[in-house]
């Protein structure tokens, strides 16, 4: 840390303590004549890191301030912690009490000597001291909170929590609970894990000092999840009010509680502050890829603006988020604001994508034949997609090619490799999902079992990814389960793929199966993985090390080896827990 | 007859000839091909545990281990990701002759020692770098603590392992910084009660007897590894056994005034004529310590330190202490992360150092009828440890060469003692 900038730091923490701000001190030296001379060479030779001359500067620079009656507080402050820094670099900080005391005795109340005295006294850890400067400043201060705050920071800055809980009881028995010191209070409750009375200091001081919520966030979201029911159940206490609700929904957040989060300011009276907390935190909801929530969030925004923006935005999480039908029902709403143009725009791609998700592709199909007309060729074939998509996934496989009509969308390679994939013509299907760079879960699976048999048509296969396509999950495990005697070598990856979309229970039988009768198949070790990790989540620790011990055996050199040694060693307790 | 018996002899030899013949050996190479340095030590304490025979192959491969070829070793390996290699006679035949040509050696590994780490008994096993190498290397230890030192139970144990405790019983001079935190009351609480038990006034006079304790347990033959601030302070408080050189925080009167003067030097195991230091707000308990983390006006910035090499077949101790697939080794700090060489007895073996430094790192010597390690620093793979840093997992530092030094300490009790050839 060089001079400079520690100097600067000083400065800043003294600004903020004494509360004057009259310029720079540099500037204050230029303005104070011969006096202002010593200060900029005090600090000059600060800068040049010649202690004993910047020593001797600073205490010329008090002896002219010191006066009987003199009121240049400014210059006697910055001279103080001028010797403060430049005795504590040279391990001389012991010379500081003499000069503090003899300030305090020409200036009482001065606010920077008090604190300077009490902080020297409790670095050189002379505690009695330390604690009698404390009760003299706080003899001549009434009811300022300012000895008690500054005494309890640095006993804090010191690990004497203990401590620092004393004197601030002291201070709410003598000044009145929270108040000026609720900030500090909370600090201390959160270093001695006192959750619930963290939370509700913080509560508190939120009612004055706004600027704390974010100093909230980081200390209260440190707390243990046996501890943030506590803290619930503060921030939410009535009335509702929107600094502790922000906060929790923050918290929230931060504990992956996205839910919650949202339950944390939906009840907030509706007014604009609200609405502007609910637009922050669609935003954040958005990036989190937390759609549902997403989704509420915007609806409540709609509801109080009935803007486009608000519905496209929360039309467009719904859809993502799986309920389409909910995406269909805010689009039926007249929003304000935008022309017939823009509303097709913003509007019409999640009206078919949410109609062929729910299954009326008809529908979907009549929406964009009705604005077929007003639609440029850019934008119809836009919309060409999610349609042909749609039919894909209803089955209609004729009505997906009729789709694709007029439309470039032959050429694209995860249409085109859906389309054989479902009928059941692998080899395109192979040589076409390969090209596409589809994150379509069910086609990623699908590429997987492509690349395991050597089969060039399969119906069966093509109507199982169907039926996976049309969310028919348990229906396409079944499928793929029967189809395994039939495929030859890709028989694990079947099952696999089945146990996959399964439920833990039906997928453990499927499991057995594969590393039972095609031990040698890449699926056995990672059935073996699956197998292990469902167990031990349901307690069955000597099973799941068992599972586990057999894949490292078995397949030594399989790349989840590492995986799962690792989790072996957590079972067994060799390594941290997480 | 001759015949008949001469075609038998030719039909096994064909058969020698055609099938491949079976491994009766496992190596376990210590050098880059392994893959997990750490757990082949608990490969090795296992095959001693289950009475098998083990060799360590000195400067053979990084140090690697020949353990016979059975099954459950195989299995323990696997599960553990070790790297082993199976070798036939003839392949082990080959490879002592290479050992017989170098400055290597095999050493008999006879028996599984008896650990125990000193260390409260209910405290979690993730803030001492040998109870966490041991933990995850699978290697079996017993907890014991000053009662169990005081009663005189480190006798039922081979090897003894001491970390960051401070025997001068002054905490580490954590009390002006911690003295509110709830485990320091709660570690001061059991101090004096263990003392109260055993009649002792303070925690310095407890620790000192237990100092002493820890003492007699190498002069009678055992042996102590001890690392990070137990080697300073352990050394310190045998030599202030009769002198007052704790702080007023800890016994409640100031140091003697003349507590250097007084320090006797001739009963402790690796330090003469250090000088403690008496300010209770200087966080440093001497000069042992090279580095000084803990007084921002001293501290020494961290290096690397290098690894010495030993005669295997003369000196077959310090090269078993210093096995490894590097020689050089990232530094890290501890409470003691280092030893002034200035203050280092005359007779003891310096292990490692760093290169134009003052200070040496790793430290061994012979005392009374036992012998003890030092080694400087707190945790190999977290060089600025602090109070609160979270547990290293050594999942992530298989390779450690840093804790392969502490695992080295480990196994090396466990050698066939061997007639000395100087």
């Amino acid at each position: 840390m060089t001079n400079r900038w520690r100097r600067g730091l000083w400065r800043g923490w003294w600004a903020i303590s004494v509360g004057v701000h009259a310029g720079t001190a540099a500037a204050s030296a230029r303005a104070q004549g011969a006096g202002g001379d010593a200060l900029q060479r005090a600090m000059e030779a600060e800068d040049a890191s010649d202690r004993a001359r910047a020593a001797a500067a600073y205490k010329d620079v008090l002896q002219q301030a010191l006066v009987v009656g003199s009121t240049d507080g400014n210059r006697i402050a910055i001279a103080l912690l001028g010797l403060e820094r430049v005795w504590a670099e040279a391990g001389a900080l012991d010379s500081m009490v003499p000069v503090a005391r003899r300030v305090l005795q020409l200036r009482p109340t001065d606010p920077t000597a008090h604190t300077v005295h009490l902080r020297t006294l409790v670095t050189l850890g002379r505690d009695d001291e330390a604690r009698a400067a404390f009760t003299m400043w706080r003899r001549v201060t009434g009811t300022d909170g300012a000895p008690y705050r500054e005494y309890a920071r640095l006993l804090m800055q010191q690990g004497r929590a203990l401590a620092a809980d004393s004197l601030l009881s002291d201070a709410a028995r003598l000044l009145g609970a929270g108040g000026a010191l609720s900030g500090e209070t909370a600090q201390l409750h959160v270093s001695l894990g006192r959750w619930q009375a963290a939370a509700l200091a913080f509560r508190d001081a939120l009612q004055d000092q706004p600027w704390l919520e974010t100093a909230a966030l980081f200390g209260l979201q440190r707390a243990p999840v046996a501890a943030r029911d506590s803290i619930r159940g503060v921030l939410l206490a009535d009335p509702p009010r929107l600094l502790p609700r922000r906060l929790l929904a923050s918290l929230e957040f931060a504990w992956s509680e996205p839910r919650r989060a949202w339950q944390a300011i939906a009840t907030l009276p509706a007014d604009d502050s609200a609405t502007a907390s609910w637009r922050t935190f669609g935003e954040r909801a958005e990036m989190n890829e937390s759609w549902l929530v997403a989704r509420d969030a915007w609806t409540a925004v709609f509801e109080r603006t009935n803007d486009l923006e608000s519905q496209r935005r929360a039309a467009e999480a719904a859809l993502r988020a799986g309920d389409a039908a909910g995406a269909l029902a805010l689009l039926a709403r007249r929003s304000k604001g935008g022309d017939d143009a823009a509303r097709r725009r913003a509007l019409l791609p999640i009206e078919i994508a949410a109609l062929g998700e729910v299954g009326r592709v008809a529908d979907a199909q009549r929406a964009l034949d009705a604005e077929r007309a007003r639609l440029d060729d850019g934008t119809r074939a836009a919309l060409a997609r999610p349609l042909v998509g749609a039919w894909l996934r209803a089955g209609d496989l004729a009505r997906a090619k009729v789709a694709m009509d007029g439309t470039d969308l032959a050429d694209d390679d995860e249409i085109a490799g859906a389309l054989a994939l479902y009928e059941g013509d692998l080899v395109t299907a192979r040589k076409r999902l390969v090209r596409a760079a589809t994150q379509r879960p069910e086609l990623v699976d699908a590429l997987g079992i492509l690349a395991r048999t050597r089969l060039d048509q399969s119906l069966g296969i093509g109507q199982a990814f169907q039926l996976l396509a049309k969310r028919d999950s348990a229906g396409a495990a079944a499928r793929f389960t029967r189809l395994a005697d039939s495929v030859g070598t890709a028989a694990p990856a079947l099952l696999a793929q089945a146990a996959r979309l399964s439920s833990a229970t039906a997928a453990m039988p499927l499991w057995a199966r594969i590393v039972q009768d095609h031990a040698k198949s890449p699926e056995a070790p990672e059935s073996l993985l699956a197998w292990a990790r469902v167990l031990r989540d349901r307690g069955d620790t000597a099973g799941a090390v068992a599972r586990l011990e057999q894949l490292l055996i078995g397949y030594s050199d399989s790349a989840l080896a590492p995986q799962a040694r690792r989790e072996l060693e957590r079972l067994k307790g060799t390594v941290p827990p997480r | 007859m001759g015949l008949r018996r001469t075609f038998a002899v030719g039909l096994l030899l064909l058969l020698g000839a055609t099938r491949p013949a079976a491994a009766q050996h496992l190596l376990l190479p210590m050098d880059d091909g392994q893959r997990n340095h750490l757990k082949a030590y608990g490969v090795t304490y296992q095959a001693l545990k289950n009475g098998q025979k083990a060799e360590w192959l000195l400067n053979y491969r990084g140090g690697a281990f020949l353990l016979p070829d059975v099954a459950d070793l195989r299995r323990r390996a696997a599960l553990d990701g070790v790297t082993v290699e199976p070798l036939t006679d003839a392949d082990v035949a080959a490879a002592r002759a290479e050992i017989a040509g170098g400055n290597m050696d095999a050493v008999v590994l006879e028996r599984a020692p008896k650990i125990a780490i000193y260390r409260p008994v209910d405290q979690p096993p993730w803030d001492d770098a040998v109870t966490l190498a041991l933990t995850y290397a699978g290697i079996e230890f017993t907890s014991v603590w000053d009662d169990a030192v005081l009663k005189g139970d480190l006798a039922k144990f081979d090897w003894v392992h001491l970390h960051h405790e401070d025997f001068t019983g002054q905490y580490n001079k954590l009390y002006l910084a911690y003295r509110d935190a709830p485990w320091f009351v709660a570690q001061r609480e059991r101090d004096l009660s263990t003392g109260r038990q055993f009649g002792k006034a303070d925690v310095p006079a407890l620790k000192k007897a237990v100092a002493d304790g820890i003492r007699g347990f190498v002069d009678r033959g055992g042996f102590l590894f001890a690392m990070c601030g137990a080697t300073e302070s352990l050394d310190l408080s045998i030599a202030a056994l009769l002198v007052d050189i704790a702080g007023p925080f800890s016994d409640g009167t100031p140091p003697a005034p003349d507590a250097d003067a007084k320090l006797d030097w001739t009963r402790t195991l690796a330090f003469t004529g250090a000088h403690i230091e008496p300010s209770p707000y200087v966080n440093a308990l001497s000069d042992i310590d090279g580095h000084q983390v803990n007084v921002p006006s001293r501290r020494q910035p961290l290096g690397a330190f290098s690894l010495f090499g030993f005669s295997a077949k003369l000196d077959p101790v310090a090269t078993m202490l210093v096995q490894n697939h590097r020689t050089v080794v990232p530094d890290f700090y501890g409470v003691t992360t280092s030893f002034n060489r200035a203050i280092v007895k005359p007779g003891v073996t310096v292990l490692a150092q760093e290169e134009g430094a003052p200070w040496s790192k790793y430290l061994h010597g012979d005392y009374g009828k036992g012998s003890w390690t030092f080694l400087g620093g707190h945790d190999p793979e977290d060089p600025q440890h602090a109070i609160g840093s979270p547990p290293t997992d050594l999942s992530l530092h298989p390779t450690s060469p840093g804790y392969r030094l502490i695992l080295n300490n480990v196994l090396f009790p466990a050698a066939k003692k061997k007639p000395r050839k100087t």
